[in-house]
C-alpha cells in the first residue's frame, strides 16, 4: 500500500514530527507563524489604509504606554508606602486592584483590539501543546496583560526598594500571580466565545448579561441609600469651628455605626478573599514578612508562604486546565457554527412560518426594512449588545465617585452628564462602524435600487432610538443612584445630547464608509478591529465632549448654567445640518469606495 | 435592430499595474442564456462585478436593457438580479427574514414579498429551515437562498457568479429547470461557472475570457465550427465538447508537463 510516507510527507525535506511543543517541527511552525504575522504587517503597509492603521497603532501604543506606566508607578508607590509603613493588612487591596485591571480592561477594550484568530492553524499538523502555547503567548500581547505586567513590575520595585530582602519572594509570588491572571483572562474569553457560538447559549448569555447589568444598577442605589442614612450635608466654606467639630463627631459616630453594622460582614469577606488568588499572593508576602520578623516561630509559620504560593499555583493549574478544556475541544475540530437542529412536523412548520412572517416593523419600504433588520441583527449579535452594555456596567462603578454622604444634592453637580457621556461610549461601534456587522450582506446595498443614503438614514434612525432608550435608562438609574440633579443641568444635558447625537452620527457615517472593519457576530474576542477607526472615533467623540465640557465649564463659572441650553441648541442645529449634508453625499462616497468597503467587510473577515 | 439586454464597450478594469479586464466588448441579446467562461484569474468575477455595480470600471461603458448603467442607476437595478461571488447574504437573519428584507429593498409591497418568500422557500426546499440562521446553513443551502434572493423581484436580467458551486446534484437539477423557465419567459441570464457541462446544456451563447481579454464570443455552434475548422483532416468530423473547445481556445499550455514535474507526489 502506498502511504503518505511514500508520498513525500515524511520523505526528504520533511522535519521530524516528534519532539513535543519545543521540537524541531514545532519550532519551524512558530517561525512560520512569526513570518506570516510579519508579512501580513508589511503587506498591510502597502495601502494607505494600512499606513493609517500603523499610525493609529503607534498613537494607541503611546497612549497605552503612558497609562500603563502611570498604573505601574502608582502600584509601585502604593507598594512602597505599604511596605515602608508596615501596613501589610492593606496589601490585598493592591493585589485585588491589579486583578481588577487585568480582568476588566479586556471588557472595555474587546471592541477595539485586533486579535489574531489562531483557529486557522488547526488545518496544519500543529500539536495541541503548540496550539495552547501560541494561544497563551498571543495573550501576552493583550493590553490588559501589558498593563497588569507593568503593575506587577511596579509592585516588585516598590516592595524591593522598601525592603530589598523581600525581592526573591515578591518576584516569585508576582510571577505566579501573573501566570494566573494571564491564563484566567484567556480562559474567560475562550469560554465566552464558546457560549456565544451557539444560538441557545448566546441568547441565554445575552439575557443573563442584561439582567446582571440592570440588577447591579438597581442594587447599588439601595445599598448606598442604606449607607447614607443619617449623613448630613457637607460643610460650607464659612462653617464655624463648632460646626466642624460636630461634623467630626458625626463622622466618628457614623464610622462606629458602619463598623458595628458591616464589621462582621467585612471580616467574613476578608477571610474569604485570603483564599482567592489576589488574597493568596498578598498573604504569601504577609507571611514572609512575619517570618522575617519572628524567625523563631513555629514550623507552621515557616511553611505559610509556601502553602499560600502552592495554593496560588493550584489556581494557576485550574485556570490552565479550564483553558485547556476549551482549547482541546477547538483543537479536535469542534464545529461551533451549527445551531441546534429543530425537528418540526408539517403543522408546526406552517405555524412557525406564519410566526416568522410577522414583521417586527411592518412599515413599507426600505427604511422600515433596514430598521427591522438592524433590530434582529442586534438582538443576535452579542458583541454589539456587549459594547452597549459594558459602559453601563462601568457607569455603575464610576458613579460611586460622585455619591455624597447626604440625602440632598450631589458633591459634583455635573455627575449626571458625565455618567451619560460615559454610557454614550457604548455606541461607538454602532455609530462609527455602522456597516461592520453586514459581512457579505454589504453587497446587497450596492446591488439593490435602495440608495446608500436611505440605508444610512435608516441605520441612524434605529441607532438614535436605541441611543435615546439607553440614555433614558442610564439617566434614570443615575438619578436613582445619585439623587435628583438640578433641572437646568438636566435641560443642558439634554440639549448637549441633541448636539452630540447628530454630530456623532455625521462623523460615524463618514468613518463607516471610509474605515470600516468587520464585526464577527459570534465572538467578543478575536475581532478584526481597526485602530484607525477606534482612534478617529475617540478623537471625534472627544471633540464633541470637549465642546460640551467647555460650554458647561464656562456657564458654571459664570453661574449661568441656563445659558448652556441655547448654546447647545445652536450647536445642535449646526450638527443636524452637517449630518444631513453628509447623508446627501453618502452615495457618492460609498460608490467611490465600494471596492475597498466590500473587501474590508468580506475578505478580511473571511479568515 | 433589437436592443441588447447587456452591452459593453471597451470595458476595462485596472488594479494598479495589473489589468484584470482589458477592453472587453460584448453584447447579450434579450432572452439569451449567456455563458461567460475563463480559467482562474481570467477576469470573470471582475467583469460581473462591473456589470452589476459592485466595481467601478477603469474605462469603457455598460448598457443594460439599452440604458447606461452605473452604480447610481437605481431604476435599472430593479430590473436586474444578482448572485455575486460573496452571495450577499446576511448571516444573522433567518431565510424568511432575509428574503423579506431583500423584497422590501427592491420595493416590493408586503403582500407580494410574503407570498414570494413562501413560494421561493418551498421551491428551494428551505421551508423546513425557517428558524435557522443563514450563518448556520450549509454552503449549498446558502447558494439556493442567494438565488432565491436574486429572483424575488422578478428581474429581467440575471447575473450569476458560480451559482452551482457547492450545490448537490438534486438541487442543481432543480435550479437548472428554474433558470430554463426564466429564459422561456423572456429573461436574460449571464452566467459564469467552471462546470462546462452546465454551460453546454443550458447556454445558447458563450464568451471566453483569458488574461483579461475576450478571446471568443458567439453561439456554441459557431465556436464549435470555428475550432473544428482549425483541426487537421479527419478530426474536423468529430463533434467537439465544450471542454475541448475551451481547452483549444484558452490552451492547456504545459498542464501535463507541470504535473509530471511534481515527482514527489504519489
Amino acid at each position: 500500500m502506498v502511504g503518505i510516507d511514500g508520498a513525500g510527507i515524511n520523505g526528504a525535506g520533511a522535519i521530524a514530527a516528534d519532539g513535543g511543543m519545543f521540537g524541531a517541527q514545532a519550532r519551524a511552525q512558530y517561525a512560520a507563524l512569526a513570518r506570516l504575522r510579519w508579512e501580513m504587517f508589511s503587506h498591510g503597509l502597502r495601502s494607505r489604509k494600512g499606513a493609517l492603521e500603523l499610525g493609529a497603532r503607534t498613537v494607541s501604543f503611546v497612549f497605552y504606554a503612558i497609562g500603563g506606566l502611570a498604573l505601574g508607578v502608582g502600584a509601585g508607590l502604593a507598594a512602597f508606602a505599604l511596605t515602608a509603613g508596615n501596613q501589610w493588612r492593606f496589601l490585598p487591596i493592591l493585589f485585588w486592584a491589579v486583578f481588577f485591571v487585568w480582568q476588566v480592561v479586556p471588557i472595555m477594550l474587546a471592541s477595539f483590539q485586533e486579535q489574531f484568530d489562531l483557529g486557522i492553524l488547526l488545518r496544519f499538523p500543529v500539536r495541541f501543546g503548540s496550539y495552547y502555547l501560541l494561544y497563551v503567548v498571543f495573550g501576552l500581547l493583550d493590553v490588559s496583560t501589558i498593563l497588569g505586567g507593568l503593575c506587577c513590575a511596579g509592585i516588585l520595585v516598590g516592595i524591593t526598594l522598601a525592603r530589598p530582602a523581600l525581592f526573591a519572594s515578591t518576584a516569585l509570588g508576582l510571577i505566579i500571580f501573573a501566570a494566573f491572571n494571564i491564563l484566567l483572562v484567556r480562559s474567560i474569553f475562550a469560554w465566552i466565545d464558546r457560549w456565544l457560538a451557539q444560538r441557545k447559549t448566546r441568547e441565554i448569555l445575552g439575557a443573563v448579561f442584561m439582567v446582571l447589568i440592570l440588577s447591579l444598577q438597581l442594587l447599588n442605589p439601595a445599598l448606598h441609600k442604606h449607607r447614607n442614612q443619617g449623613n448630613s450635608a457637607p460643610l460650607g466654606r464659612n462653617a464655624t469651628k463648632e460646626q466642624a467639630q460636630q461634623k467630626i463627631q458625626e463622622y466618628q459616630r457614623n464610622k462606629a455605626d458602619f463598623q458595628a453594622r458591616y464589621g462582621p460582614w467585612l471580616g467574613t469577606v476578608n477571610e474569604v478573599q485570603q483564599w482567592l488568588p489576589p488574597g493568596l499572593a498578598a498573604k504569601a508576602l504577609q507571611q514572609r514578612v512575619q517570618r522575617q520578623r519572628d524567625p523563631a516561630s513555629g514550623s507552621a509559620l515557616q511553611s505559610g508562604p509556601l502553602q499560600s504560593l502552592g495554593l496560588l499555583g493550584l489556581y494557576v493549574l485550574g485556570a490552565g486546565g479550564v483553558l485547556a478544556a476549551r482549547l482541546r475541544a477547538e483543537y479536535r475540530g469542534e464545529s461551533l457554527g451549527v445551531a441546534p437542529s429543530r425537528k418540526k412536523v408539517a403543522a408546526s412548520r406552517a405555524k412557525s412560518a406564519r410566526r416568522e412572517g410577522a414583521g417586527l416593523l411592518d412599515g413599507p419600504g426600505p427604511i422600515a426594512a433596514v430598521m427591522e433588520k438592524e433590530l434582529r441583527t442586534l438582538l443576535r449579535t452579542l458583541p454589539l449588545l456587549y459594547a452597549i452594555g459594558a459602559p453601563l456596567l462601568l457607569v455603575l462603578v464610576f458613579s460611586g465617585a460622585f455619591i455624597r454622604n447626604g440625602p440632598q444634592a450631589h458633591i459634583f453637580p455635573l455627575a449626571l452628564p458625565l455618567c451619560i457621556v460615559y454610557a454614550q461610549l457604548g455606541f461607538t461601534r454602532l455609530f462609527y462602524n455602522n456597516l461592520g456587522a453586514e459581512g457579505m450582506g454589504i453587497q446587497l446595498y450596492f446591488l439593490s435600487p435602495t440608495p446608500m443614503r436611505t440605508v444610512l438614514l435608516a441605520k441612524n434612525l434605529f441607532h438614535s432610538v436605541l441611543f435615546g432608550l439607553t440614555i433614558l435608562v442610564a439617566g434614570t438609574l443615575a438619578i436613582l443612584r445619585l439623587g435628583e440633579p438640578d433641572g437646568v443641568v438636566v435641560a443642558a444635558t439634554v440639549a448637549w445630547l441633541l448636539f452630540s447625537l447628530p454630530a456623532n452620527l455625521a462623523a460615524g457615517n463618514i468613518f463607516s464608509l471610509t474605515m470600516p472593519y468587520r464585526v464577527n457576530p459570534g465572538r467578543i474576542t478575536r475581532q478584526g478591529g481597526s485602530q484607525a477607526n477606534a482612534l478617529g472615533a475617540l478623537l471625534a467623540q472627544l471633540v464633541a465632549m470637549g465642546l460640551g465640557a467647555a460650554v458647561f465649564g464656562l456657564c458654571w463659572y459664570l453661574d449661568k448654567m441656563w445659558l448652556a441650553v441655547p448654546i447647545f441648541l445652536v450647536l445642535a442645529a449646526g450638527a443636524i445640518v452637517v449630518w444631513m449634508r453628509g447623508l446627501s453625499n453618502a452615495d457618492a462616497m460609498a460608490n467611490k469606495r465600494r471596492d475597498s468597503l466590500i473587501a474590508a467587510l468580506i475578505e478580511k473577515g473571511s479568515g | 435592430m433589437e436592443t441588447a439586454a447587456i452591452q459593453t464597450h471597451g470595458l476595462t478594469r485596472r488594479f494598479g499595474a495589473l489589468t484584470a479586464v482589458d477592453d472587453v466588448t460584448l453584447s447579450v441579446a434579450p432572452g439569451q442564456f449567456f455563458g461567460f467562461l475563463g480559467p482562474n484569474g481570467a477576469g470573470k468575477s471582475t467583469t460581473i462585478k462591473m456589470l452589476t455595480g459592485l466595481l467601478e470600471p477603469s474605462a469603457g461603458t455598460i448598457e443594460i436593457l439599452g440604458q447606461p448603467f452605473s452604480a447610481g442607476a437605481l431604476e435599472l437595478k430593479r430590473q436586474i438580479g444578482v448572485v455575486p461571488e460573496g452571495m450577499a447574504l446576511m448571516g444573522r437573519l433567518t431565510a424568511p427574514e432575509y428574503l423579506r428584507f431583500v423584497g422590501r429593498m427592491y420595493g416590493l409591497d408586503k403582500a407580494t414579498t410574503n407570498q414570494r418568500t413562501d413560494e421561493l422557500l418551498e421551491f428551494m426546499h428551505l421551508a423546513d429551515e425557517s428558524r435557522k440562521l443563514v450563518t448556520d446553513f450549509s454552503h449549498g443551502m446558502q447558494k439556493k437562498l442567494a438565488l432565491a434572493a436574486a429572483v424575488i423581484h422578478g428581474p429581467k436580467v440575471l447575473f450569476l457568479d458560480e451559482p452551482f458551486e457547492g450545490v448537490d446534484a438534486i438541487a442543481a437539477g432543480m435550479l437548472k429547470s428554474m433558470l430554463q423557465g426564466m429564459i422561456n419567459r423572456g429573461a436574460t441570464i449571464f452566467l459564469t461557472t467552471h462546470v462546462l457541462e452546465i454551460v453546454e446544456r443550458l447556454c445558447s451563447h458563450v464568451a471566453i475570457i483569458s488574461q483579461g481579454r475576450l478571446v471568443a464570443n458567439g453561439s456554441l455552434e459557431a465556436l464549435r465550427a470555428g475550432v473544428q475548422s482549425t483541426l487537421p483532416g479527419a478530426e474536423q468530423e468529430q463533434r467537439l465538447t465544450l471542454e475541448e473547445i475551451f481547452l483549444s481556445i484558452v490552451g492547456a499550455g504545459g498542464v501535463q508537463e507541470s504535473a509530471q514535474e511534481l515527482s514527489w507526489l504519489a
